[in-house]
């Protein structure tokens, strides 16, 4: 080391001066080849060999993706690549009695045509509906609201693929179901006020007592009646019926 | 009828989300809780987890209804809640149609265009921007500069055909 010390300042001052113009004059020949001094490196400490500090980690980095520095058991396996053309990808079965296609008019089209959205009838009338039982209220009720949710997909998923005109005869259809459920309440409004003041007036004429939650017969109302009509039995059962119905 | 809903839950195609995996657009005030038990007592689908998200949506210029948007009168659509929720079973919606004449597509898109057309022309700064003729022009120049066509004047001068000698053609008119 100590010869290449001494000798590379010279030879590089040689080679660099390779050309003729940077030769130095010949005059100074003897003090080129004069031997140096001893010279000494500028540090004392002792060069360690690589690695520089004893760090395992040294080079390994995740921002650079650098990866560990011994094989893992993985490596030898490929890595898995990604099916990026999803015509490609596997089909998933989707269950025939899967709950989620309740939110489609049928299972091999994603949205009706508007001719198909226009074959709907018309609502439910408020005549219609104050005939029929309190389940078959709640039934339809929920027909409508099932149907509403599949009208709110069908039209988020037409103007996704910009498919074009429809939007009126969705319009259509969910007015027709919000008339229904407009019905509804009407009715069971109707109803509710009706049942309050049959109990206003149950109360007043002291047929009902709201303490013991029975209902008493006035006889001198009916007492009259009951000779006209012999089957009471027949009168009594619808009341007592609507009692417990009203009651409870 | 407390326990009846009287609003809309609007089922999302995700493609890109797992097949077990459905998106809801629901009301504001639904809850997590909430959508589990209409998932399940009306359409009878088992839910593992519920995720939810509000997307806040853009600030725009006036409402939607109004027919010239006023300057500095702001106004941002309502936010939009989304929740997604993990079934068991997967759940793929049915395939995209490729035929849109039912929906008379074209007939459509032609008259968004011209209508964008129409309300470009009634923006104030429409004199500004470059028109249809200039970007053509420009288009030309590049296409010339390019060396891709040929810079000619034979287009823009009035060509005669050759057809011989003059014939006179009403001869037999008798004035």
């Amino acid at each position: 080391m100590s010869t290449s010390t001494s000798i590379r300042p010279v030879a590089r001052r040689i080679l660099r001066n390779a050309h003729p113009q940077h030769l130095p004059p010949t005059f100074l020949l003897p003090s080129l080849l004069a031997p140096k001094g001893h010279s000494s490196p500028f540090s004392a400490t002792t060069p360690l060999p690589f690695p520089r500090d004893h760090n395992r980690e040294r080079g390994v980095s995740t921002a650079r993706r650098t990866g560990v520095r011994e094989p893992l058991s993985v490596s030898k396996i490929p890595l898995p690549r990604p099916v990026l053309d999803p015509r490609l990808r596997a089909k998933v079965e989707t269950d025939p009695n899967h709950g989620l296609w309740g939110f489609f008019h049928s299972k091999e089209k994603p949205m009706n045509k508007p001719s198909e959205d226009l074959t709907c009838g018309r609502g439910w009338s408020v005549a219609e509906l104050r005939g029929k039982s309190w389940e078959d209220l709640h039934a339809l009720w929920w027909v409508c609201v099932k149907e509403r949710n599949i009208i709110a997909t069908e039209k988020f998923e037409r103007r996704r693929l910009e498919a074009g005109y429809g939007e009126n005869e969705g319009k259509a259809r969910d007015a027709m179901a919000r008339v229904t459920m407009r019905g509804i309440k009407h009715a069971l409004t109707e109803r509710y006020y009706a049942w309050s003041e049959a109990q206003l007036l149950a109360e007043e004429q002291g047929e009902l007592d709201l303490s013991t939650r029975t209902l008493t017969r006035p006889q001198d109302f009916y007492e009259d009646e009951e000779e006209v009509m012999p089957a009471e039995g027949l009168l009594a059962e619808p009341r007592t019926e609507e009692k417990t119905q009203t009651v409870a | 009828m407390p326990s009846s809903p009287n609003f809309t839950l609007t089922l999302l195609r995700t493609p890109k989300q797992p097949p077990n995996f459905a998106t809801f657009i629901v009301p504001l005030n639904l809850n997590k809780l909430d959508l589990r038990d209409y998932l399940w007592n009306a359409y009878g689908v088992p839910v593992r987890g519920v995720r939810s998200f509000i997307q806040q949506q853009k600030l725009r210029q006036d409402k939607p209804n109004a027919k010239r948007a006023a300057p500095r009168r702001w106004f941002r659509p309502r936010a939009i809640k989304k929740m997604m929720v993990e079934m068991d079973d997967p759940f793929v919606w049915p395939d995209e149609p490729t035929d849109f004449t039912a929906w008379e597509k074209e007939t459509k898109d032609a008259l968004d265009e011209d209508q964008k057309k129409k309300q470009d022309q009634a923006a104030p700064d429409y004199r500004e921007k470059p028109s249809h003729e200039r970007k053509s022009i420009a288009e030309q120049a590049k296409d010339i500069l390019a060396g891709k066509d040929v810079w000619s004047t034979e287009a823009t001068k009035p060509t005669w055909e050759d057809d011989g000698e003059e014939v006179e053609v009403e001869k037999d008119v008798k004035i």
